[in-house]
This record gives structure tokens, sequence and C-alpha cells, in this order.
């Protein structure tokens, strides 16, 4: 049983990086304009496919529920919101998608509630407990939207994916021509300043980071900074304090928990970083998915990593 | 009749052999008592006839037929061997646990009327109408013998092996119980019956085989079996005999050592 | 200790068709049962009728036959190894299953519902090496059956160990998947997920039932059951074999779940029940009454979240297994 509950907090751990698997970009022939005039335009030659690889089809969806958080705000962002009738437990963003009914955690949607909202959309994201569910509701005639929504990347193209199923193309390239404008700013900003490296604490035990997989450490990278662990594949790791120590990071990130934790566990005097008060307190709300905030995450890392910056 | 004919039976693993060439025969009409201090091979014996333990060499006679010939559950249907140990984990019914005694003759889901009849017989024979509804782990010790007695005979063989039937009992369950086995082996049943209580089956039994170190060294009639010099040098212990005044049975009395 | 009384049944099979029935009733949404019988006989609403049917049907069902397979198998392997603690779990099934989903998922496999056959042979090849090992040690202990149990508790380490190994470098969707096929669920029940168990529920249990006058006389012990004609190794091995094949399905089509094999035969013995046949045939009963209930817990304690069902089973199962213990001396 103690494994299991290792598991649980190990699970929660990961959870907060939203994983990158490799994804594998499925033609996308659609021209924008003509997904934007919806279902008057003939149909294209070549489906645009979701990341379960079922054919997404341009609608004006009127009853949406989004299993993940990412998509959620994104769905509000371009003026969908009014049509989201079903959320995860963990949407906190923006507040007026609290009001929204809670449909559970997200992942192994509860098939029941779902379908009890009556939705004509189920978006989800894209990871293999989560498949059942999708062919489910598909079998049931329910139409739903798959994205693995992991890198910054990705952004683009999950909002593109929204904008087809929601019917407002135009919105979705906006909002996410105004994120990309804003990282890029922020890239500019602070390309020709130092990049020290930063130890991104995720949890404590054990003790986990980011790799090179987590859009965390492409945020770091457009902030001025660079991911200690950019040498691990993956989006997260199991490291050792020890090395953390031998790495010696300018600095340390961490949410609020982790901050306290950090000043409070003693072990933690052995890292410099720490001894010296380098420590950055990031929004977890904020940098915590990859979404349209973004760029407002870039932007407050860039302004703790790099004081005084122009931005 | 179960005849042994220089059977050895060797555990795996042991430098000497358990039962090492040992004949003797149990008799159709009469208890045929299984003698000898601890260890010397009498329960091994027991094992041996129910397949639990291979014969290194020698062979077992049932009524003349080859026991290593026989499926397990031929054996059962012509020898009844009540154990010394059995597990009551999950206690039944007495009924049930009768019942069971016709096991060997069970074929697929159905019970036939002979089983019926069986039974009946031998709870009978047994004395235990009464205990029909008790549950196997609330009887006595005494009980407990008489119902494991009463399955064997629901079995219908005409070979019966009874190892220690009468330890932890007091005098009137040993004698009853005793008395239960002579009758049936009265009836024409052969019994061999392994025992540590010589004084009593030597009151019982026809025959007495005595066993040491896994060899039979003594054979016969009790009276021949319970000489005191042949007596002490197995169990290593000051011995003298004496005759039952009123049955002419020898009675055995260990000294005390000075 | 009850008597058994010839009502017992009836009123057995009438609670699991109640249970059953409450299956369909109680969820997230409380749906009434004019409703459930609209659903059943195709009026009424579409949305509850989808609900009724292919959800909340299926999920019944499979519950049902995943606590009749867990309760026959552990009746089976009780008896036949002589132990009250006996159950299928602790043969080395469930850490065989576990490895084979777990190294199925981390092969890339990414289909849940594919998971059931790795489980499957995973739990087989730990069923066939536990007997291997008994066979080993069985030399020594000859017909001894805690050689068996023990062989199976040294395989199902064995089989963690390869678990700890496999999970400590996977991919979080591995990781979570993994965790919550081990917690057990039977939330995505699928009509032709429960008719391939019922398969085997059937094929197997015919067999548990024919082979269950063989436990009785197994139950009295190793010289008593030969004594009786029993073949005695090729017998436990038998009883092991499709009790744990039994388990095995179950694992594939639900993941693990564990104390019904232990406690339901526990349950059925309290009601006087002592012959194996009867025994088994009212375990299956039991044990299907039981699964549906914890599987109702399972998804109305916490909605719209759902409870791991294992986790249910096993807050049942020990406090109820501690009284028993304590009541039996």
């Amino acid at each position: 049983m103690a494994s299991f509950n290792r598991g649980t907090s190990i699970l929660r751990a990961f959870s907060r990086i939203l994983p990158a698997g490799k994804l594998v970009f499925c033609c996308v022939a659609v021209s924008i304009l003509a997904a934007a005039c919806g279902r008057d335009v003939a149909p294209s030659s070549v489906a645009v496919r979701d990341d379960f690889g079922n054919e997404v089809v341009p609608g004006v969806a009127r009853r949406i529920i989004s299993l993940n958080p990412a998509t959620t705000e994104m769905l509000f962002a371009i003026g969908a919101g009014s049509r989201v009738i079903g959320r995860t437990t963990w949407d906190s963003y923006p507040d007026s998608a609290r009001l929204v009914p809670d449909m559970g955690p997200g992942l192994r949607p509860n098939l029941e509630v779902v379908i009890g909202a009556k939705p004509d959309l189920v978006i989800l994201y894209a990871s293999a407990d989560n498949r059942p569910a999708a062919d489910r509701l598909r079998s049931l005639g329910v139409a739903t939207l798959a994205v693995k929504n992991d890198s910054i990347g990705d952004l683009g193209r999950t909002l593109r994916l929204l904008g087809i199923v929601t019917g407002d193309s135009v919105r979705a390239l906006v909002v996410a021509d105004s994120v990309r404008a804003t990282l890029d700013r922020v890239r500019a900003a602070t390309a020709g300043r130092e990049r020290r490296t930063a130890f991104w604490y995720i949890w404590d035990s054990p003790l986990i980071t980011i790799g090179r997989g987590s859009f965390m450490s492409e945020l770091l990278a457009i902030a001025g900074a660079s991911n200690l662990y950019d040498d691990i594949a993956t989006p997260s790791a199991n490291v050792t304090l020890e090395d953390v120590v031998t790495r010696n990071p300018h600095w340390v990130v961490a949410g609020p928990e982790g901050t306290r934790n950090l000043r409070r566990d003693a072990r933690w005097r052995a890292v410099p970083a720490v001894r010296a008060g380098r420590i950055i307190m990031a929004d977890t709300a904020l940098v915590g998915k990859p979404s349209v905030r973004l760029g407002e995450a870039a932007v407050s890392l860039a302004r703790r990593l790099h004081p005084g910056i122009e931005l | 009749m179960i005849r042994f004919e220089s059977v050895t039976v060797r555990y795996h693993g042991a430098a000497s052999p358990a039962v090492d060439g040992a004949s003797f025969a149990a008799a159709d009409g009469g208890i045929t008592a299984l003698v000898g201090p601890n260890g010397s091979g009498k329960s091994t014996i027991v094992r041996a006839l129910l397949g639990r333990e291979p014969l290194e060499s020698g062979r077992i006679l049932l009524d003349g037929s080859d026991r290593g010939a026989l499926k397990q559950r031929e054996l059962a249907r012509r020898v009844a061997v009540v154990p010394q140990r059995e597990e009551t984990v999950f206690p039944l019914e007495v009924r049930e646990y009768v019942a069971l005694g016709r096991y060997p003759y069970s074929r697929g889901l159905t019970s036939s009327p002979d089983d019926a009849r069986a039974i009946q017989r031998a709870v009978e024979r047994a004395e235990i109408a009464g205990l029909l509804q008790r549950r196997t782990d609330e009887l006595s010790g005494g009980e407990w013998q008489r119902v494991r007695v009463a399955r064997a005979l629901a079995q219908e063989t005409g070979m019966l092996v009874l190892d220690e039937p009468t330890t932890f009992l007091d005098i009137a369950h040993e004698m009853s119980l005793l008395e239960l086995v002579h009758s049936l082996a009265a009836g024409g049943m052969a019994v061999l019956m392994v025992s540590h209580q010589l004084n009593l089956v030597a009151r019982f039994a026809s025959r007495m085989v005595l066993l040491s170190r896994g060899r039979v060294v003594a054979d016969g009639a009790p009276v021949e079996v319970m000489d005191a010099a042949t007596l002490e040098a197995v169990y290593d212990w000051p011995i003298v005999i004496s005759r039952d005044a009123a049955s002419g049975a020898p009675v055995l009395l260990p000294l005390r050592k000075r | 200790m009850i008597a058994p009384r010839a009502w017992h049944w009836p009123a057995a099979v009438a609670l699991l068709l109640f249970v059953a029935l409450a299956g369909l009733v109680f969820g997230v949404s409380t749906i009434p049962l004019s409703e459930i019988f609209a659903a059943i006989t195709g009026g009424g609403d579409e949305t509850t009728t989808t609900i009724v049917r292919t959800l909340r049907a299926p999920r019944v069902a499979l519950a049902a036959m995943v606590g009749a397979a867990l309760a026959m198998s552990g009746a089976a392997l009780q008896g036949a190894l002589r132990n009250s603690l006996a159950e299928p779990y602790l043969l080395g099934v469930s850490g065989g299953a576990a490895v084979g989903a777990v190294l199925a998922f981390g092969l890339g496999l990414q289909h849940t519902g594919s998971l059931a056959i790795p489980a499957f042979v995973g739990a087989i090849v730990a069923v066939g090496a536990a007997l291997l090992v008994a066979r080993a040690a069985g030399r020594a202990a000859r017909g001894d059956p805690r050689t068996l149990l023990m062989a199976g508790v040294i395989i199902g380490a064995f089989a963690n160990a390869v678990i700890m190994v496999a999970l400590a470098n996977s991919t979080s969707d591995t990781l979570r998947g993994s965790l919550w096929w081990m917690m057990g669920s039977v939330a995505d029940a699928s009509w032709a997920g429960a008719l391939w168990l019922g398969l085997y529920l059937g094929v197997a249990g015919l067999a548990l039932l024919r082979l269950a006058p063989e436990i009785d006389v197994l139950a009295l012990g190793e010289e008593a059951a030969a004594a009786l004609g029993s073949d005695v190794e090729r017998a436990t091995r038998t009883v092991f074999l499709v009790s744990a094949l039994l388990a095995a399905a179950t694992v594939a089509a639900a993941g693990l779940i564990g104390f019904v094999g232990l406690i339901v035969p526990h349950i059925v013995r309290a009601f006087g029940v002592r012959r194996h046949r009867r025994l088994i045939a009212g375990s299956a009963i039991v044990g299907g009454i039981l699964v549906i209930l914890a599987d109702v817990v399972a998804r109305t304690a916490l909605p719209p979240a759902e409870l791991p069902l294992g986790a249910v089973t096993a807050l049942i199962g020990v406090p109820f297994f501690l009284v028993r213990l304590g009541r039996m001396r």
C-alpha cells in the first residue's frame, strides 16, 4: 500500500508537467479560411486528424465538455467559453470557468457524467488512458477531439483545431498569434543576456525536475535561462539532491509550496542558490500548462531572471 | 489379505532406508498389530501403502494384486485407511464427512442408491447415528475416531488399515473402539493396526509384527512376539513380561531405572 | 454460524438480482426504476437509455462475473490447499498479470482494452513459474500445500520487483495507466468484455464445480485424500491451475481487485455451507453481490470522480476479515 501512496504522489507531480510525447503530426492541409467558413464549404480531400487519429469534423459545437485545463483556457480565450458545459476539477482559469460544472479529474472521465450532460463535443487530453473513453463516446455518436498539447509548439495547432470545431478559426488564429508574438518579444529581449542555469523543483520525495521534453524547459529558454537538466530528454525525471549540488544551479525555480519546502528543509542548504536566496517562486497556475497564458508566464519569469529587463 | 514383500522405502536424500526389506502380512478375519518404537517405520509403511512414498524395492499385494498396478481410486475401493493425521480446517457435518467414504465410487455429479445404503450400514456398524448432525470439530476424541472408522467402512472394502487409532483416548473410548475394530475383523475383514499400546493390542490382535529400524524383528502371535529379551533390545529399556490372569494375554511392564 | 436453510439459496439469488438492479439505479445520477425499465424495454429518454444500456448494464454484468470468478477461485483454492487464508492473488496471479500489463504499457500498447492479453499471459507465466518452484521445493516437502503458497508468494515478490524496475524509468502515461490498472476497475466495461469473461467463467466455473468432490477430499489432508482415492498432487495442481486461470481472466478484464477471493468463501461458510460444490456455487453468487455493491460505492462515493474498485473491496474486506478472524477464536 505504501508503494501505491508513493505512486499517486508521483502521479500528482507528473500531472503538473503534462508530459510531451512525440506527436505524430498528420497532414494539416485544410486551409484555415475554408474551415472558418464552416460547413458551407465543400469538404477538403484531406481530413484533419486529432492525436487519436480521428477525423476532426468542422462545425459549430454548442455543448462542449473540455477535459483538459489548457483547452478550457483556450476555449474561453477564443470566445467559446459560454458554450463550455463541462470542465475538469483542476480548471481554475479564467474565473468564469469555475462556474462551469465539474466533470471530474479529466483523465479517464466518468462517462455517465459526460453523457448525462448531453454534449455535442468532448475535448480530451490525448493520453493512452483516455482512449477507451474517446472510443466509447464516438461509438455513442458524440464527437471527440483528443489533443496532446504538451509543448509550446503544440499551442498553435491545438488552437487551430479548436477553431475548426467551434467554427471560429479566425479568433483562434488571433489568439495563437498574440501568444506567439509575446513569446517572440520575450525571446528577443533576453537574447543578448547571460543565460544562467536554473533547477526547476517539481516535487520533493522523490525529487522530480523537468527535462528537455517539457514545455517548461522551453519557457525557461525563452525567459533567458537554461534548464539544469536539459540533457535529459524526457519531460520529467527523478534526480538526486547530490547531483543538483554537483551541478550547482544559479537559480532554483519552484511553486509556492515548493518554495516553502526549499526554505524549511535544511538539506537544501547544501545548494548554494538556495543558501543565497536565489529562489524564484513561479505562479503554478500560470506556468503549469502550455496554454494561452504562456506569454504572460514568459514575461513574469524573464522579469525575475533579469531584473530591470525592458518588455 | 495385505501382504508386504521385502518392502524397502527410503526418504529422499536419506542415508539409510526408513523401511528395510520388511515382509509380513495382515490376514483376513483378524487384527494384525504393527508395533515398534518411534521411528521404526510403522507410519512409513502406511504411507507406502497409500502411495505417498515410492517403494525402492519390494511390493505390496492386496488380495494378491500388486498395489503398484492399481490406480489410487481402485486402491481406495480395496483398502480403507484411517491415517494418523487428518485436517479439520474446514469442518464438515458428520453426515457429510461419512459420505466422503463414497468418493472412490463417485462418478460425475450424481450419487447412487448404493452410496446411501453403504453410508447407512457404516453408520450403524460404527454406532454413530446420534452424531450425524454434529460438526467434526465439535466431536470428542473418541467420537471423532469412531466417525473416521465409519467413513472408512463407507468405502466398503475388505481391508482396513488404522494408524494409531487410540492415541489420546480415555479407557472407555479406547476399549469400545478396539471392540468395534475387533468385531469388524471377526466379520472377515483384514485389519492392520499400527499402535504404540502393546498391552492393549495384545488382547485384540491375532498377530503382532514388531518393527525396529525399518526391519521386522519379530512376527507371530502376541505371546510369541512379546518376549522380554526382544522388546528390551528393541525399545532399549528394561522390561518384564507377565500374563494377564483372566485372559492369558501377555502384559508388558517397563521398569524404573536405578 | 448460521444453520443452512433451504430458503437461503433463492434468497441469495434474489439478493443478487436486487443488487444488480441497484447497480443500474445508482451512479453519479440516480435513475428511477421506471426510467430503468423504460430504457431496457426501449422507450424513454435517449441519454438515459444510453447510460443504462451501454454503460451501467455491462458494468454491472462485468462486476458480477469478476466477483463470481474471484470468489469461486478463492473457495476452491482454500479447500484444495487447506488454508483459509489462501486466495488467487497469493499465488502469483496478480503479480504476473501486473508485470504483463506494465510491460505492455511500456512497449507502447496504447489501448487499455488490449492489456487483457499480456495480463493474462503474465498471470499464466507466473502460475507456471510458481508450480515449477513448488515442484523444485516439493521434493523435500512432498504434498505440503504450503509449498505452493510459498512459491506463489515468492513469484509475487519477484513480479513486484520487475514492476518497480519497469516503472522507475517510465513515462507518466505508462505510470498512470499501470497504477490505474493495478487498482482495478470495471468502469471500462463493455458487452464484448463481459461476454468474454462470461465464457471463461462458464467453462472454468463448471470445471471447478466438477472438481468440488475432489476438493472436499483434499481438504481432509494429504494422507486422508490419498486414502480416499485422490491423486493428491495431480488434483491439487488441477485445482490450482483452473483457479489461477479464472483469476487471471478477471485480472485481464478488470485489473487487480483484492480480497474478494479471500473473504467471500468465509461469508458463505458462515451460512453453514461446507461441501465444496455448494460452497463454490454460493461463493459465485455472494462474490457477484459483493463486487456489484463495491462498484456502486466506487462510483457514488466521490462524484464525479471514481474510486478504484480494488481499493473499495479492500476497505470492505479487511475490517470484515478481522472481525471474522476474531470470532474464529
